[in-house]
């Protein structure tokens, strides 16, 4: 099964920050294949929703570039600024608390009072 | 794995970049993913061109370049959320200065103009020129900006109006008049005749227009006409003609019944002559007013004396004065200089040349008693 476009773009950039902590430096294509290793296939990013969202992420400076040529094209890669390290935490545990949120709210996993 | 050409590259690079994407760094990214994806995917002996285009394809809905729009508007988005913060402290940090200085101003405490001046700065080149921005940003019809545009101009135009005013820094009038003539002859008609239109924003524009034109005229009312002005300067010009007739008869009078002034008086007396000469030269043109100064037009108006001459050019007279005082016998007149020009540089001019007019007949006088 694979997760609508909806559902992840709000997780995008928490997934792709996560991605860049766990393997220091990656490019575009490494993240979408990555991702869709982890996912077993079910969450297969899409270039129209990557690449704006790094450029986003690397105009909040929380992303550096560095650029390497590869015969005559340049490969860029991504990685994780002092600033993303910070913030990526901050990030999960937000996602984590509005899963709970709506695991609370779609009565998946109903509570008990 | 497929292994893809020079060729191939500028081949795809160039079809990138037709299809619309014309940021360097995402034709970059672009371009090292299809790549990517054919050199994984194609097999050695492949089709390269029907390979490319059918993955070019799942790149996009409808077309490629929805990927660049989508970036500039994530980018945009973001300066939008900076912007709009700085354009709320910038307003709140302006009112904060504007009404601070005004207090200070009231209360005669150092610092007022300096406060004032920054407010209206900021709100002038800050704040509003902000407010423009986020507001065209959020309006669809070239009417609905130009409105904004034109308001903004007259908002800034009259701020920075009232602040040249008050610091007496040139083109004040011409700036508060350009502002007003933008606010009531454009702004005015196309915001009314656009807003009572549409039944939702009626009440509000009109109110708003009320307000505009009250606003307007308050301001108005507060400006002298420019023949106002000019009655003015000629009942000044006048007082001063008619002081300065006098002393001239008090001068042959004291020359008539003493034979000479005496020397310290005399270089007071003559100081104050110069001192005169030059300040109307500047001011009108002339050295002395004489009685067609109506035709003539050489009227005095409202010159502050700091437009015209440093403390330094009036201290030779005031150490002249001082002097004089010294020496003076005790049943004759004593000449004052505090509360003068000799003190307060933003004295206006024929309040300076009737305070000299002042010393010379102190002078004439005291030699006569």
């Amino acid at each position: 099964m694979l997760y609508s476009s909806e559902l992840i773009k709000g997780t995008l950039k928490t997934i792709v920050l996560k991605q860049l902590e766990n393997n220091k430096r990656m490019y575009g294509y490494e993240i979408t294949q990555r991702v869709k290793e982890l996912s077993l296939d079910r969450i297969q990013i899409t270039e129209g929703a990557l690449y704006p969202t790094l450029h986003a992420l690397e105009a909040e400076g929380l992303v550096t570039t560095e650029t390497e040529y590869i015969g005559k094209r340049v490969r860029k890669y991504y990685s994780l600024s002092p600033n993303g390290k910070t913030k990526i935490d901050e990030k999960i545990s937000e996602l984590s608390d509005f899963m709970n949120t709506m695991k609370f709210l779609l009565d998946i996993n109903p509570q008990t009072v | 794995m497929y292994c893809i050409s020079e060729k191939q590259i500028d081949f795809i690079l160039n079809d990138i970049s037709a299809r619309g994407i014309e940021m360097v760094s995402l034709q970059q990214d672009l371009l090292d993913h299809v790549c990517c994806i054919i050199e994984q995917n194609l097999k050695e002996d492949g089709d390269f061109e029907s390979f490319y285009f059918s993955c070019i394809k799942q790149f996009y809905k409808q077309d490629l370049k929805e990927i660049e729009e989508e970036t500039i508007n994530l980018l945009i988005h973001k300066n939008y959320y900076v912007m709009k913060k700085i354009m709320l402290v910038s307003g709140g940090l302006c009112s904060l200065l504007l009404s601070v200085g005004i207090v200070f101003k009231f209360m005669h405490w150092p610092g007022a103009s300096a406060l004032i001046v920054l407010g209206i700065l900021m709100m002038s080149l800050i704040f509003l020129p902000l407010l423009f921005v986020l507001k065209v940003k959020e309006k669809k019809e070239s009417k609905e900006k130009i409105i904004i545009g034109l308001g903004t101009l007259a908002a800034v135009s009259l701020s920075l109006g009232v602040l040249f005013k008050i610091m007496h820094w040139p083109f004040a009038n011409m700036l508060s008049l350009m502002a007003l003539f933008v606010m009531i002859f454009l702004f005015l008609p196309i915001y009314y005749f656009s807003g009572i239109r549409n039944p939702e924003t009626k009440v509000n524009t009109i109110v708003s227009s009320i307000l505009i034109i009250v606003g307007c005229a308050l301001i108005l009312t507060l400006v002298r006409s420019p023949q106002g002005t000019r009655k003015v300067y000629v009942q000044t010009t006048n007082t001063y003609f008619r002081n300065e007739q006098i002393l001239q008869k008090e001068h042959d009078l004291t020359v008539k019944s003493t034979s000479e002034i005496e020397k310290s008086g005399l270089d007071i007396y003559n100081s104050c002559e110069k001192l005169k000469e030059l300040l109307l030269q500047k001011e009108t043109g002339v050295t002395k007013i004489t009685s067609d100064f109506d035709s003539k037009n050489t009227l005095i108006s409202e010159s502050s004396i700091s437009d015209y001459l440093a403390m330094e050019d009036t201290s030779d007279l005031k150490q002249q004065i001082e002097n004089y005082n010294l020496k003076l016998e005790a049943n004759k007149q004593k000449i004052a200089t505090d509360n003068s020009f000799f003190t307060s540089e933003n004295m206006k001019i024929d309040a300076v040349l009737n305070n000299l007019i002042q010393i010379q007949m102190i002078v004439l006088q005291n030699q006569r008693s």
